[in-house]
């Protein structure tokens, strides 16, 4: 009993550290754009698949780490002169314009990838007994490689990005690029790192999608370092549920948890609105 | 050529065209259209329920799909599981929608835009995930079949939906029934009520109005409409699934009001005719449809961000401006006579 609880506890935080990335993305897209991302969860599912992809081409499985969130930088700052640029940063419409470009990219990872799910075999096998439980290794690595990404985001990229937007001489067009870019980018990678531990699939973005909103909403708008903790929090969460329910009644505990957050403090968990 | 005469005439035409259709798509298409055109009309009053609460209150709901599958399932259990007839069934569809509506909305209109939003794709994704997992009582993403019962007897002689032309003539009707009751509620005091909010909800409390209330009426009169769909596609369809009650649905709904056009009356049937029509007609061809639905998606927003209609209502009145302009001296010339 203990053991389940142990496994499933850390199963779910190292989930949350790798869809904290993923967040992160969307929170920065969100803040800095106005943009609701409906197709933030196919950036993820594109991570997998351009992992897969890269695997199956090279043989080498440790490019993808590399060719993900390039190939999603250069994606994403395409589809934001091409799509995101023309909507002006209006709601609504950035919905609709997301909603259209999450239908693309799933049908063509359908046409080039394939509609069979696949998987990933873990580069690096075996299992190494942790608190009296025999864990995998790579779930570890993955745990320790998110955790340096975000780091690095703190540490470079986010100081980066609010001084271009204090200091208004740099051209505001190539802010938003670069940040669609590295929202993509985040998702992309957390994607890579993401696939040996689940499937490859089209449809992999769509139960992920909805996770990383309330990560975003409950760690409050536009406060970076509230989304990555809410969104271990929140997997954590579910993780300890799932070892005493089944994974259905634990995400539908985490929901309620959600809702009651959401009408207790709209306003995030942690602190108020730091845009 | 006025902008009033233009209007009537198109309203005329559409009328005619949809009382015609199950004679005239026949013979110019096949039988098969006649399905979709139902189709079309009863996910356009689901479209109405994402339109009545963002166009005309400024509420954006991402969980209409929850309000549709209590509609479906209200039906679909019914007859069913407890052996009713049609109407009750289809009463109890539209009661289990709008007091899921109301239970929820007591919650959920407390919050408005971003939250209102999650909120909203929150409770759906719930009560989704209670239905996949209840499969003995729901189904789960398999959804339960049933038999459809006769919507009236005449001379002994049952009829019901199973008659394509009497089920499309049913589905006509009851959607334009909806529709007429939110042109009433909109043209309302209360439906000012709905405008004031959604231009600015401060000020429409500072004048006395009570947000709250208002908006949970609205949240209802939404659910209704959303139950009202989902009772007919259950109908139509002959069964329920929860795969219904997914937020992808609810998403489908905002884009295809959104793209015909929100807080236009007949936006959200354009947009879903659009992509429905279009699904259809690409789809038989090529597989890899939703490309051409995701480019429209995309295309239509960057071109017509307020949407088919709200292009449509600016050409009209821009065809206005040119005619008052043209007008202006002959009632000037009026007033002069003694």
């Amino acid at each position: 009993m203990r053991d389940t609880v142990l496994l499933l506890a850390m199963n779910g935080l190292i989930w949350g550290l790798i869809i904290a990335l993923i967040a992160l993305g969307l929170s920065i897209i969100f803040g800095l754009l106005d943009i609701i991302n409906i197709a933030h969860g196919d950036f993820f599912m594109v991570g997998t698949v351009l992992a897969w992809f890269s695997l199956s081409v090279t043989g080498n499985f440790w490019i993808g780490f590399l060719v993900a969130p390039l190939i999603g930088f250069l994606l994403g700052a395409i589809i934001q002169r091409l799509v995101i640029q023309p909507i002006h940063g209006v709601a609504a419409l950035s919905i609709v314009a997301t909603f259209g470009l999450s239908l693309i990219l799933q049908e063509t990872v359908r046409i080039t990838f394939g509609a069979t799910p696949r998987r990933i075999l873990a580069p690096i096998g075996g299992t190494v007994p942790l608190f009296g439980v025999d864990y995998e290794i790579y779930r570890l690595f993955a745990a320790a490689v998110a955790v340096a990404a975000l780091a690095g985001f703190f540490l470079f990229l986010q100081r980066h990005d609010r001084e271009t937007a204090i200091a208004m001489g740099i051209p505001a067009r190539r802010v938003y690029v670069m940040t669609f870019g590295i929202g993509f980018a985040l998702a992309a990678f957390g994607g890579a790192v993401a696939a040996p531990i689940t499937t490859v699939d089209f449809r992999g973005g769509v139960d992920v999608l909805p996770f990383c909103f309330m990560a975003v909403i409950i760690g409050g708008l536009g406060n970076l370092p509230g989304t990555v903790a809410a969104a271990v929090l929140l997997s954590f969460l579910e993780g300890l549920i799932q070892s005493v329910a089944d994974p259905t009644i634990a995400r539908i505990s985490s929901l309620v948890l959600m809702s009651a957050v959401l009408m207790l403090r709209p306003q995030g968990l942690f602190g108020g609105f730091t845009k | 050529m006025t902008r009033r005469f233009i209007e009537m005439a198109l309203a005329v035409a559409g009328a005619v065209f949809l009382v015609t259709v199950p004679w005239s798509i026949p013979a110019l298409i096949d039988n098969f259209w006649v399905s979709v055109i139902t189709e079309i009309l009863i996910w356009s009053l689901f479209a109405a329920s994402v339109n009545l609460l963002f166009g005309y209150v400024g509420l954006l709901s991402f969980g209409q799909a929850l309000y549709f599958g209590f509609g479906m399932y209200g039906v679909a259990l019914g007859i069913d599981r407890l052996g009713l007839s049609f109407w009750p069934a289809f009463g109890l569809g539209i009661a289990a929608a709008m007091t899921m509506a109301l239970v929820s909305g007591i919650f959920a209109v407390r919050l408005s835009w971003h939250y209102f939003a999650i909120i909203t794709v929150v409770f759906s994704l719930i009560f989704y995930f209670l239905a996949v997992s209840m499969k003995p009582l729901t189904g789960g993403d398999d959804g339960i079949n049933f038999t459809l019962p006769p919507v009236f007897r005449l001379d002994g002689k049952a009829i019901g939906l199973t008659d394509p032309t009497f089920q499309y003539f049913f589905v006509l009707a009851a959607v334009s029934l909806c529709f007429f009751l939110m042109y009433r509620l909109i043209n309302s005091p209360l439906g000012k009520g709905f405008l004031a909010i959604r231009d600015n909800n401060l000020r429409a409390s500072l004048i006395g109005l009570n947000v709250y209330a208002l908006r949970l009426i609205a949240f209802v009169m939404a659910g209704f409409l959303a139950g009202v769909s989902g009772a007919l596609f259950a109908f139509f369809g002959r069964y329920a699934s929860a795969t219904y009650m997914f937020y992808q649905v609810s998403g489908e709904a905002v884009v295809w009001t959104i793209v015909g056009g929100a807080g236009t009356m007949f936006g959200p049937l354009v947009g879903t005719a659009l992509f429905i029509v279009i699904r259809e007609i690409v789809s038989s061809h090529w597989e890899h449809h939703s490309l051409i639905v995701g480019l429209l998606a995309i295309l239509s927003v960057i071109f017509a961000p307020r949407g088919i209609v709200g292009l449509w209502n600016g050409w009209m009145a821009r065809l206005g401006e040119r005619e008052t302009v043209k007008k202006a001296p002959s009632r000037l010339t009026l007033r002069a006579e003694p």
